[in-house]
């Protein structure tokens, strides 16, 4: 293959609930229709995080439980994975993935758990409930629909940089209040969704490879790749 | 017996046979009617038996089934409750239907739900828990395993001198301190190795230090023998161990437990481990090796959820999945299949079948492009999903096809180039399709899973 890219699976052992791990696999076909050839490692606890060393990043979520742990350990990689990102690193975070980039959740037992807050946002608890279904958004900037399965009990607001990864047709999003779903900052998306996102908005995957190969390869054009059509799987 | 459990009783007994005489089924109404006048009942009619609670996300019906038929080689008056009637008013109907028994002491084994044993412990003493497994089910309709766990806590707090037998391969059941005497049941069939759990795996660190667990060997998902690196924990010694695997096939196993050959007319690893838990119970209640030996060959109805059934000269094997635990389970017995066959995957998401269709991606789908498979064919409500998910897979695209009606897919099977022919579908879709089989006279109406 043409190119090859290098993907860190955050806490892949740890954070895993309702078949994120579709997302990887899903990079992965995408990836291989562009020509290129996805190395995927698990950075875990204790690992170290080299921001050097990644082209693309993916962030699931996970048990109550694991997430806790995850918490603690997240914080030994916060500096490497803040600069990451604000050197433009592209990043998928999913649920609890996508509360740890932020400033904290809050648990089941209403206590605060830290994120590293390298995105603005925060996420409460709700009582009693959980936002679960079907859900569509739209991205007027992309013109883009996404389709997806949400199920949390996070509340999650954003801040003043981020925008959100779409607008709500039908469902929850964020917090049930907003119609915001997901987050953007530079190359970061974020989303409750679950299908797994990736299998289901093909789209998506597509913009994250790309921003990847265009950070990596500078002096290549890749714009051929970014208008390469996605049939629909859903 | 209370005046007022006595008529409590007397209501639910008559129910049962009004609606068994007039309606040909007693289903869980009795109990609900003896339930809502005398919550105790329970306590009456279960203080006879000597009662075996068996608990778990995966396995509890065929083990409840296995123990049923090992504990039959001893025990003259047996009890238990039919599948699906695992919670508490099911509970109260099966002993509420119950006949009459001289022996002294009966021996009930009922299959109970997880947040169920609580309302059975506080009126009924167990003799023993039997402890299969907790894997993660799909989540918009249970809990985490941690959550699952501590309920059949809360249960087996109010029963704390009934011996717990547990699977001493999964680290969840060593991971809490209880007053219960407990006995282990697991594999010891490898030398000792290094390994960790695949990445996807649930229920891996260490309940002492939050580490990562590691393995000297795995038999699927997180069971296994494990340790911890870092502070030593490990699995417990085991009372009862499988020493040796011998052939498999998607119909039969072959293995050794205690040094003694057994064999059962089922495949799939997770069957295997039915069958430990079985033997675990049968040795606890003082049955001999001989006669599991001879339980577990004697009838193959047992293992009611694989269907056999011929459409022209077509063999169809219909399989129920519903979670990636089991999934991944029945992957792998398929993978011990020698001849060529068909591969037919049917997705709906109804409630009843788990209304988020992620779980699939759980499953190691990226298995089948390296089976003898000729056709692959993908169905049901969504089988858009499924589809998409077989072609990440790496399934050729020539082998696969997209047929979302069930029936037209029944009528396509005399067309597939195998005579084996192996269907995965979610609990609707199995529904669906033995409704359509029957609408074209392959099977008799009914349900047999």
């Amino acid at each position: 293959m043409t190119y090859e890219l290098n993907v860190a699976h955050l806490y892949g052992d740890l954070m895993n609930t309702y078949g994120d791990v579709g997302n990887i696999l899903a990079l992965n076909y995408y990836a291989e229709q562009m020509d290129v050839k996805l190395n995927v490692s698990i950075v875990s606890l204790k690992d170290p995080f080299d921001a050097s060393k990644f082209d693309l990043a993916f962030f699931g979520g996970g048990q109550d439980y694991e997430q806790v742990i995850v918490s603690k350990d997240i914080q030994n990689k916060k500096q490497s994975l803040t600069a990451f990102i604000e050197d433009d690193g592209p990043v998928l975070a999913i649920c609890g993935g996508y509360q740890l980039l932020g400033h904290y959740y809050v648990g089941a037992d209403g206590e605060k758990i830290p994120g590293i807050g390298a995105l603005d946002h925060y996420t409460l608890a709700q009582d009693n409930n959980r936002f679960i279904g079907d859900i569509v958004i739209e991205n007027q900037e992309f013109d883009e629909q996404y389709h997806g399965f949400e199920n949390h009990q996070g509340r999650t607001f954003l801040g003043k940089d981020e925008k959100p990864l779409g607008v709500v047709l039908s469902g929850k999003g964020n917090n049930g209040e907003d119609k915001t779903e997901g987050a953007i900052y530079k190359n970061v998306y974020c989303s409750y969704f679950h299908g797994p996102i990736l299998t289901r908005n093909g789209n998506i995957a597509k913009r994250l490879l790309v921003a990847a190969l265009q950070r990596k390869y500078p002096e290549q054009d890749f714009s051929k790749l970014a208008s390469m059509p996605i049939p629909a799987t859903f | 017996m209370s005046l007022r459990s006595g008529l409590a009783s007397f209501v639910g007994r008559s129910s049962y046979w009004f609606l068994h005489t007039f309606f040909k089924g007693g289903s869980s109404l009795p109990g609900k009617l003896a339930v809502k006048m005398d919550p105790e009942i329970l306590k009456d009619l279960g203080s006879k038996y000597d009662v075996i609670i068996i608990t778990g996300t995966n396995g509890k019906t065929l083990t409840t089934a296995l123990t049923v038929r090992v504990l039959g080689q001893k025990y003259q008056s047996l009890l238990t409750n039919p599948t699906g009637s695992n919670m508490i008013q099911g509970i109260v109907t099966t002993f509420l239907e119950a006949p009459k028994t001289k022996d002294a002491k009966p021996v009930a084994v009922l299959e109970v739900d997880e947040a169920n044993i609580v309302l059975v412990t506080k009126y009924i003493k167990p003799k023993a828990f039997v402890f299969t497994n907790i894997f993660r089910d799909q989540m918009d309709r249970y809990g985490e395993i941690y959550t699952t766990y501590q309920k059949i806590l809360n249960g087996v707090a109010l029963a704390p001198e009934a011996t717990i037998i547990a699977n001493g391969d999964a680290p969840i059941f060593h991971s809490k301190h209880l007053p219960n005497p407990i006995v282990y049941y697991g594999f010891n069939h490898e030398p000792d190795g290094e390994l960790k759990a695949k990445p996807n795996t649930d229920g891996i660190l260490c309940p002492v230090c939050q580490n990562i667990l590691h393995y000297k060997f795995l038999t699927y998902s997180n069971l296994g023998k494990y340790y911890c690196p870092e502070c030593g924990f490990s699995r417990p010694e085991l009372t009862y161990s499988l020493n040796k695997l011998g052939e498999r096939t998607p119909t039969s196993s072959k293995f050794e437990i205690d040094n003694h050959p057994y064999k059962i007319e089922i495949g799939g690893m997770y069957n295997i481990y039915n069958a430990l838990a079985a033997y675990a119970v049968g040795r606890f209640m003082g049955v001999s090796s001989s006669q599991i030996a001879k339980a577990f060959e004697s009838d193959k109805k047992v293992f009611g959820r694989q269907e056999e059934i011929t459409v022209g000269d077509k063999k169809l094997t219909l399989i129920l999945v519903k979670n990636p635990v089991g999934l991944n389970q029945v992957l792998d017995m398929i993978s011990t299949e020698k001849d060529p066959f068909s591969f037919i995957s049917l997705l709906n998401a109804n409630y009843a079948d788990g209304i988020d269709t992620s779980w699939i991606w759980d499953g190691n789908f990226e298995l089948l492009p390296q089976l003898n498979i000729k056709a692959f064919m993908t169905g049901g409500e969504r089988y858009k999903d499924v589809t998409f998910r077989l072609k990440v897979a790496g399934v050729p695209q020539d082998k696969l096809i997209v047929e979302p009606s069930l029936s037209k897919i029944i009528e396509k099977v005399p067309q597939l180039p195998t005579e084996k022919i192996y269907v995965l579908a979610t609990y609707t879709a199995v529904l669906q399709l033995r409704k359509e089989l029957a609408n074209k006279g392959y099977i008799k109406e009914g349900m047999s899973i």
